[in-house]
């Protein structure tokens, strides 16, 4: 038992926040695993205030002012409640007694350890130093949330009850599956702001929370599937921007975390630029190992990159995470080699996923990449116009490419691509779908030309048909 | 005859669900009631004849299997736009009389009012059903004063409630059955929007203070966005949409093909991606084979591609109500259709080719050859096109693509500025 206290003593004389954040966290250190074990059992509920007195206030090891004693008494009375909820959830649940573990109660009195620590923040009696505190907090409030919610889902399950038409009063209440999820997003939203306010000089400001817990609130919103609210903390950032230190001088997991849940809402907004900015800063500071976490910004990456620079991933990219190679190289082959057939069934296999992720209707968009591929093909298939009489036979220069090319050509060449669509059930081909097509290509700047349509031909312009293909 | 083990024991499941569901367990006199295989087999005689999904609605009596007429899809549209909520039954509206016709026929006799007793009398007596209709009287009592009451209180104004309602004001659920019927067969009659909104609106409400959640409310939110989509009430519309998409998810059997489908053209309509993702997230592999469901998306997937002559030819042929959400869209999209038409086509095309794949096509009715190309310019002309429009002297009308693309370009970008609408959640 001595270990907790020997730590929270060293964390308060050496302003060690991160050690200070150990002595109140559901997890134990590597060190001293059995601690919540035996700080459940170094003293009983009747004797707890008198005992951490003793430790807190007349410790001689630890010198704290008394209004700050008894803060830290309210924090480790109320980690002590705690303690005894967790260790009878974790017992039932080893014990394979899934339904017995409480974990509604487990998050309603960590809530309240969040509680206590709030209180010492927004009474101004903890230094800023301390905020690793109020990681803790927040991240594990919102851990156990999602086990609480799981599990009243679970036991809705098994009593049958989702069956019947009881389960939801309002039929517009569907989102009450998250509930305390959606409580856990308003405590966190609740240490936002009290980060967000402070107004001490920078070096003891809490601010230095901002983004960590800015990450948490995103996590949370989009498991809520309510990835809108995450604008208003943007919108409090960028309001707040002058008077807070600059993202760089953050940790780089708060910077990197935070780069990529700010490019995911643009790309979700479709402001590709912006996401590019932010997940290509996220993919450069983030640490090579952490694979994850590189597989999570490319998953959004890639398809940014699709479509704002045409480029599509190496190989070599994709095969470092099998997740990315699966989903995205039966893709991007089918783009380059300007298979339609392929494409449309690399879609459908992976629609599931990709919507899951929110990318599809980006994916879905490389189609106009691929019919460019194509019609590029075809430009190369057409060749060389033949020289004009009198204009010198040793010209190697005058090799000037066919850019006069048949309506019929393309259209076969979609067919020969996969283009069901473009048949017109009877064994020919709608032409004015082909057009459609190419009209699309060169609305999009895909390729530079016209068509003439009276002549059934599509005339591509001589120089730079394909801009950025090197044609 | 012969209705086989399995068909009897099914009907039978069906019969007790649908008991356990309502709630009827209790008070369903079971040695009277139809034996299963008697139920198939009125079902299949209902079925045998013409109009057979009424008719074996009625035949089912209380056991509410209103699947059946649910579940009978018609292969073959009879007109385009068919609102299916036109189908009442005749008998269903005759025994439908409005509140005004029965109020109050006997106001009392002029010796009453003179002595001024009655009214007391009246009041006392008043106060004494409301003692008992509060609960205090038996069961049974206070369902007799209901009926006596509202028994055919039908018609019902709304009125947005700021506290909970009387209980007396509520109708229940078999007078709200008899609302609906009535509702839909006025609609049809004398289309006055503002009152089936207005009553619709209040059996919603109805509903929702006694938390029915059944085949009716189903019934009435679906009328109600048909009528709504119909009046293009996309505000009125959404807020059924959303209600009913949670009500199927319940597993309440009704529409949801169509629906499912109106849902992604809505959603085509509102630009919203968020949304779109959501939707075909949610969208079950299911849903996806079902035609209605199917053109749906190949709508969202030529709009997505930006492929305008796909998107036209399916215009053309959308099942249900889709057209009306459809002509919510087919204006941005001719606007749309057209800047890629400028930019691609010189250095001018025919008018004929325009309409052709803009889908102007005149009326269905009046077969005049010219209509389509009429609609094509007033269209093209309105978007600011009428500078570029040139009649050659063999009469071919040309339009010069090359100089226009300016002018819808701009259009375009209008067209689509988000779409803001009342009431969207």
């Amino acid at each position: 038992m001595d270990a907790l206290w020997d730590d929270f003593a060293t964390a308060q004389n050496t302003c060690n926040g991160y050690l200070l954040a150990t002595t109140i966290s559901p997890e134990p250190p590597a060190t001293d695993p059995a601690r919540l074990y035996n700080f459940s059992r170094w003293t009983n509920a009747y004797s707890v205030q008198t005992d951490l007195r003793y430790k807190l206030q007349y410790n001689p090891s630890v010198h704290l002012e008394k209004k700050e004693a008894g803060a830290w008494l309210e924090v480790f009375t109320a980690f002590y409640t705690f303690t005894g909820k967790l260790l009878a959830a974790e017992e039932a649940q080893t014990a394979g007694k899934n339904r017995e573990a409480d974990w509604s109660s487990v998050y309603e009195s960590w809530k309240e350890v969040l509680s206590t620590v709030y209180r010492g923040y927004s009474g101004n009696v903890f230094e800023a130093w301390t905020i690793p505190c109020l990681y803790v907090v927040g991240k594990y409030l919102r851990i156990f949330a999602i086990k609480a919610d799981e599990q009243a889902a679970a036991s809705q399950r098994d009593s049958g009850l989702a069956f019947g038409g009881l389960q939801e009063e309002d039929a517009c209440s569907a989102a009450s599956k998250n509930e305390k999820l959606e409580d856990a997003a308003r405590q966190i939203n609740r240490i936002f702001a009290l980060c967000l306010g402070d107004r001490s000089p920078l070096e003891d400001s809490r601010k230095w929370a901002l983004y960590y817990t800015a990450n948490l609130l995103f996590k949370t919103y989009f498991r809520l599937n309510s990835i809108p609210l995450s604008k208003n903390i943007l919108r409090s950032l960028r309001a707040s921007a002058t008077d807070t230190p600059p993202l760089s001088a953050f940790p780089k997991a708060h910077q990197v975390t935070f780069k990529y849940y700010s490019g995911v809402i643009a790309f979700l907004e479709e402001d590709y630029a912006l996401a590019e900015d932010f997940l290509m800063s996220a993919y450069q500071t983030c640490d090579r190992r952490a694979t994850r976490n590189v597989e999570m910004i490319l998953m959004y990456l890639i398809p940014t990159k699709l479509l704002t620079a045409h480029r599509l991933p190496t190989q070599q990219l994709l095969q470092q995470s099998p997740t990315l190679d699966r989903l995205f190289s039966p893709l991007c082959t089918a783009i380059k080699r300007a298979d339609l057939r392929a494409f449309n069934a690399a879609l459908e296999a992976g629609e599931d996923e990709f919507v899951k992720r929110r990318i599809y209707l980006t994916l879905e968009r490389g189609r106009d990449i691929l019919l460019r591929n194509l019609f590029r093909k075809v430009f190369l298939a057409g060749g060389f116009e033949a020289p004009k009489e009198g204009e010198g036979e040793g010209g190697i220069a005058a090799a000037v490419r066919r850019t006069r090319i048949p309506v019929r050509e393309i259209a076969a060449a979609l067919r020969m691509a996969g283009a069901t669509e473009i048949e017109d059930g009877e064994g020919g081909v709608d032409g004015d779908e082909v057009e459609c097509l190419v009209a699309n290509a060169i609305y999009k700047n895909f390729m530079k030309g016209y068509i003439a349509r009276d002549r059934g031909i599509v005339v591509l312009s001589k120089a730079g048909a394909f801009p950025g293909t090197g044609l | 005859m012969g209705v086989d083990l399995a068909e009897m024991q099914h009907k039978l499941k069906v019969v007790i669900t649908q008991a356990a569901e309502a709630g009827q367990l209790e008070s369903i006199d079971w040695t009277t009631y139809p034996l299963p295989q008697h139920l198939v087999q009125a079902e299949r005689d209902a079925m045998a004849l013409p109009g057979g999904a009424q008719n074996a609605h009625s035949a089912n009596l209380n056991a509410s299997t209103s699947y059946l007429s649910n579940g009978a899809y018609l292969p073959e549209r009879i007109h385009k736009r068919k609102n299916e909520d036109l189908e009442v039954t005749a008998t269903e509206e005759d025994a439908v009389t409005p509140s005004w016709k029965k109020h109050n026929t006997n106001k009392g006799s002029m010796e009453d009012r003179m002595t001024g007793k009655s009214k007391k009398h009246d009041k006392k007596q008043k106060k004494q059903d409301a003692f008992r209709a509060n609960g205090l009287g038996t069961n049974a009592d206070v369902l007799e004063k209901r009926k006596q009451r509202f028994g055919y209180t039908i018609e019902k104004s709304y009125f947005r409630l700021t506290a909970p309602p009387a209980p007396d004001t509520v109708r229940p659920l078999p007078v709200l059955e008899k609302s609906l019927n009535h509702i839909r067969g006025k609609w049809k009659n004398e289309h006055n929007y503002n009152y089936a909104c207005d009553q619709l609106k209040s059996m919603r409400q109805d509903l929702t203070v006694q938390h029915i959640q059944n085949e009716l409310t189903v019934k009435v939110y679906e009328s109600h966005a048909r009528i709504a989509l119909e009046m293009k009430d996309l505000g009125e519309y959404n807020q059924c949409q959303t209600q009913l998409r949670a009500l199927y998810k319940l597993n309440i059997a009704g529409k949801s093909e169509e629906f499912t489908a109106y849902r992604i053209l809505y959603t085509v309509y509102t630009c919203n991606r968020t949304d779109m993702n959501n939707l075909l997230a949610d969208l079950t592999l299911a849903d996806k084979q079902k035609p209605a469901v199917q053109h749906a998306l190949q709508v969202r997937s030529a709009l997505a591609s930006g492929n305008y002559h796909k998107f036209f030819r399916l215009y053309l042929d959308a099942p249900f109500m889709g057209a009306y959400l459809l002509d919510m869209i087919i204006q941005r999209e001719r606007i749309a259709a057209m800047a890629a038409i400028c930019k691609a086509y010189k250095p001018d095309v025919s008018l004929c080719f325009i309409a052709q794949e803009l889908a102007f096509f005149g009326d269905v009715d009046a077969p005049d050859p010219d209509a389509g190309l009429r609609q094509c310019l007033e269209f093209l002309c309105q978007h600011g096109g009428e500078p570029f429009v040139e009649r050659k002297e063999d009469g071919d009308i040309r339009f010069q693509t090359g100089k226009a693309i300016a002018v819808f370009e701009g259009q375009r970008a209008a067209a689509f500025r988000s779409v803001d609408i009342k009431g969207q959640i």
